[in-house]
């Protein structure tokens, strides 16, 4: 049985990039399977006018319908007359992928430097409020119209950038120079995120205006503009220039990653933390600057939701730091799968939406969908993360050649 | 096919050297007590074992000689059941086996003893001997320790064993546990024992202890078949020597009727010079020099007692010790991977007891680690990459923060060549080499960074004697080139053979520092059991003053 474990974990580990999609691609299927018998027997008990009889009772909810709307709502319904490709649902889609590529870049920095940044949230929250207030403060100097949005978008997105940085970097400093588990530190930094946002707002920045609790909004020229002709104009919350920017700065990461001194000293530190403080790599001030770049992406998340989606910042922060986590391990750490993971996790945002207006299927049963989807193809990935620890540390490795002592005992210990 | 005398160094070369007892071994099957018949086994882009034969004759000792990557630990992991040959046949006492599992292979009186012990270290060593086949009383409910103790007493008395069953495991030394593995084995069943590599982690007096062990073991009828690469304990302590080359078994030899350089020539394929040549060399100014330094361990234990020690330019200085008598932790001080407590090391002039690692790396530093999967080399990495560790933001090759990729593969690939590493494929992770492959890539790193010192701890652990001779020579180039080398080695054939000074340490002081030749490896193996010389008993010498 344990043999049979370890030759999984082994394999697992080992699989190629082919290996892995195909597994991602089987588990995706089989999670549908699942679910729409799932969908198909909630019918069962929900009541309806018309439906499926069958055996004396009445199905209520038809999976194929689902899962049509599911993915196919996400985009608009591209296979129904009148379709364009700049509609509200795909709108919804690609604004949800954006701000997850970003949260996701955040996680997935972290990790690869072998920190479990579990704070992009309250980064993301402390950046956005950061943008919100700077935008809205500098508009006050800054000529209105086309210099206005040169200048203030990009010194709003600086703004995130810059206070989501120093918020990550202080679970950083914390975990390099007093030990403290990134992990519970960046938990309660989130609480305190919330606390401290809320409290700023109320003391200083809350709209007067307005009875809800958000701050005043910047100005319509300091929104992230939607790009004219095949832009999703008119009131969609979504730019294709700040998807632009997300792609860009998703390949900057992973140019970070495979060329730079930095990228490798990271990756080393993730991997293998004895073998990079042999290479003179400075344990703590790694730690300290993928916390801040990991804090910092979280930010501009906070800032691309405050700029592009409400055109302020509102208190109650949807969580898009913690689908971050999620869009992370989906992709395996990968900062070009992020921007796949992300688009997934943006359709089932927009495709339970359409669930909602065309079926009576519960937000509910939605929710259990995409959840089964994401546990299905996450756990292999899941598995592999936790294989490879597990064949690194014993450092069992098929004999390419004869293994003198690195590989002679794989399996040796089977027996005791 | 048997031919009358050894030699073969008369330049007909391995191929013809002697054959000995195969007309005994064809005679008498029945006495056999392992025979594996061509067995060949393949894995992905190499065959590790190909139509090798194997005969083991009962109550003998069998060694299995060859370098690394020539297929020996394969070959007996078929043998264990961890692998299934793709072709061959495995014979115990005259009866083919097919194994699924170690399991099978102990339940037909096969015991295996790794290399790196499996021992749970907080227990004692009769709950370790018993560890998984504990009898039961009352219908299995609870362990008989009583019968335990029994067993275990009477394996004891009867080979001679000196082992307290009821010591914890982490009290007793090395050698001792490597005797537990062995009752552990014995307790099983086993008939046949398999000892991968049993020297590697003992002093000179516990491999004596060893061999009289194996001597008692088949004096009862008990057969040993032990993995090696080391000459010196085939010939000295096996009735009959197989060796490997690349997979191929090139015959079995007696050990009497042959010499150390024609195995050795068998071994490698190709003649051996066995000494390394270390003729004195000028001196230079002092490179690295300690003063007082003590270092305390991650549990605040001071392993390190004030050490000074002095390293000059094209000169070698050894320590020698026992693993674990202090001199991991002064080697990382020295390198910037721990931080002395107290006193200071000055490196070619400078102060740089506060400086890190990365500095003393930029100024020439080079260091060959003991660790060399959990440090020398990052295991998912491939070569390519490793090839840059340390060197990732050098001007060599990294400019403006981003690395020269194609720079570093050349270099990899150069490394690859110069120190043969096999197999040799730039793009494979370090994982996936053998230990003494990624320790050539390792030494190739750090000598071809063109340092001024080089700090080389066990520098040919594991490498096969073709790289090791290899390596030496390096090492003593490097020395012409006036580079100070600091060598750490538990194996007193190299250590005595490279070095110019000779410190023994041992719980964290110098025992002693001589000139390698005034000593005999008798005196080196008691210094390096705490025993001081005579005349010296008071202070520790200074290796820097000894001269």
């Amino acid at each position: 049985m344990r043999d049979r474990l370890e030759s999984i974990a082994e394999r697992l580990a080992r699989a190629s990039v082919v290996d892995r999609l195909v597994i991602s691609l089987a588990a995706l299927v089989t999670a549908v399977l699942i679910g729409g018998v799932l969908v198909f027997v909630s019918g069962a008990f929900a009541s309806c006018r018309t439906g499926l009889e069958m055996g004396g009772a009445t199905f209520c909810y038809n999976p194929m319908q689902v899962y049509y709307e599911l993915f196919l709502g996400a985009l608009g319904h591209p296979l129904e007359g009148g379709w364009t490709l700049t509609n509200y649902s795909l709108a919804t889609t690609l604004q949800r992928t954006t701000l997850l590529i970003f949260s996701g870049l955040s996680v997935a920095v972290a990790f690869r430097a072998g920190l479990l940044n579990i704070g992009t949230q309250g980064q993301l929250v402390v950046g956005g409020l950061a943008t919100a207030v700077t935008v809205v403060y500098a508009a006050a100097v800054v000529p209105s119209g086309f210099i206005g949005t040169v200048v203030l978008i990009p010194l709003g997105v600086l703004a995130g950038a810059l206070a989501g940085g120093v918020y990550g970097a202080v679970p950083g400093a914390l975990k390099a120079y007093a030990d403290a588990n990134e992990v519970i530190t960046t938990i309660m930094l989130n609480i305190i995120a919330v606390g401290i946002t809320s409290t700023l707002l109320s003391w200083q920045f809350q709209d007067p205006n307005s009875p809800n609790p958000q701050t005043a909004p910047v100005p319509e020229y300091a929104e992230i503009p939607t790009v004219p002709v095949v832009g999703f104009g008119g009131r969609m919350d979504f730019s294709l220039l700040a998807l632009a920017f997300a792609v860009a700065l998703m390949i900057g990461i992973a140019w970070l990653f495979a060329r730079t001194s930095f990228g490798y000293e990271l990756r080393t530190s993730g991997i293998q933390p004895g073998a990079a403080a042999y290479g003179g790599v400075d344990e703590k001030r790694m730690t300290v600057a993928s916390m801040t770049l990991s804090g910092a992406l979280g930010g501009i998340g906070g800032a691309f939701w405050v700029l592009m989606v409400h055109g302020r910042w509102i208190e109650n922060v949807p969580s898009l730091g913690f689908d971050g986590i999620a869009v992370s391990v989906l992709a395996g750490n990968s900062p070009i799968g992020v921007g796949a993971a992300a688009f997934l996790f943006g359709i089932f945002d927009s495709g339970g939406n359409a669930i909602g207006t065309a079926t009576d299927v519960p937000p509910e049963l939605v929710g259990i969908l995409t959840g089964l989807i994401i546990l299905f193809v996450a756990m292999p990935e899941f598995f592999r993360m936790l294989g490879r620890r597990y064949v690194t540390v014993d450092s069992a490795s098929p004999a390419r050649t004869d293994g003198g002592d690195a590989g002679a005992n794989d399996g040796g210990d089977a027996d005791a | 096919m048997s031919e009358p005398e050894s030699g073969t160094t008369d330049g007909t070369g391995p191929t013809a050297a002697v054959e000995t007892n195969t007309a005994d071994l064809n005679g008498t099957n029945s006495d056999l007590a392992v025979h594996l018949d061509g067995i060949t086994k393949r894995f992905p882009g190499v065959v590790a074992n190909d139509d090798v034969d194997l005969r083991v004759e009962r109550g003998t000792v069998h060694a299995l000689l060859g370098e690394n990557g020539a297929g020996k630990t394969t070959l007996m992991n078929v043998l264990y059941g961890l692998y299934r040959p793709d072709e061959g046949r495995v014979v115990i006492d005259g009866e083919e086996r097919a194994f699924d599992s170690p399991r099978d292979a102990i339940d037909a009186g096969i015991g295996m003893i790794h290399q790196h012990f499996m021992l749970v270290d907080p227990m004692t060593v009769a709950e370790n001997i018993a560890l998984g086949n504990e009898p039961t009383k009352w219908f299995g409910m609870a362990v008989d320790r009583d019968r335990i103790d029994r067993e275990i007493r009477d394996l004891c008395d009867r080979y001679g064993f000196e082992v307290d069953p009821d010591a914890t495991v982490e009290d007793v030394s090395v050698g001792v546990q490597q005797r537990v593995e062995i009752l552990k084995a014995l307790f099983r069943g086993a008939d046949v024992l398999i000892l991968d590599e049993p020297t590697a982690v003992l002093t000179p007096q516990e491999v004596e202890g060893l061999y009289d062990v194996l001597e008692e073991l088949t004096d009862q009828g008990k057969t040993i078949i032990f993995i090696t690469h080391k000459l010196e304990e085939a010939t000295h302590a096996a009735d009959a020597i197989t060796v490997l080359r690349d997979g191929v078994s090139v015959g079995t030899v007696d050990p009497d009727r042959t010499d150390r350089e024609a195995l050795a020539e068998r071994m490698v394929g190709r003649e051996v010079i066995l000494e390394a040549d270390s003729d004195p060399v000028e001196t230079g100014d002092t490179v690295l020099s300690t003063r007082d330094v003590t270092v305390e361990d991650d549990r605040g234990v001071e392993v390190v007692s004030g050490i000074d020690l002095d390293v000059r330019a094209g000169e070698i200085l050894g320590i020698a010790g026992v693993d674990g008598n202090g001199q991991a932790e002064l080697i990382e001080a020295i390198t910037g991977l721990r931080i002395p407590d107290e006193g200071t090391i000055d490196y070619a002039g400078d102060d740089i007891t506060a400086w890190s690692r990365r500095r003393r790396i930029e100024n020439g530093m080079a260091y060959i680690p003991e660790d060399r999967q959990k440090r020398g080399l990052v295991m998912p990495f491939d070569l390519v990459e490793n090839g840059v560790l340390g060197s990732q933001r050098s001007g060599r090759f990294a400019s403006g923060g981003r690395i020269d990729w194609p720079g570093v593969r050349d270099h990899a690939e150069e490394i690859i060549e110069t120190y043969d590493v096999r197999p040799p494929d730039a793009n494979a992770a370090a994982q996936s080499f053998s230990g003494g492959n990624q320790q050539k890539f390792i030494v190739g790193r750090e000598f071809e960074r063109d340092p001024s010192l080089v700090v080389a701890t066990h520098p040919t652990r594991g490498v096969d004697i073709g790289s090791t001779e290899f390596i030496h020579d390096r090492l003593l180039e490097l020395r012409r080139e006036g580079v100070a080398v600091l060598l750490v080695s538990s194996n007193l054939d190299e250590i005595q053979s490279l070095s110019d000074r000779l410190a023994v340490m041992y719980e964290g002081e110098f025992i002693d520092v001589t000139e390698p030749d005034a000593v005999t490896e008798e005196e080196l193996g008691l210094r390096m059991a705490g025993q001081r010389p005579a005349g010296e008993a008071d202070g520790q010498p200074n290796p820097g003053e000894s001269r």
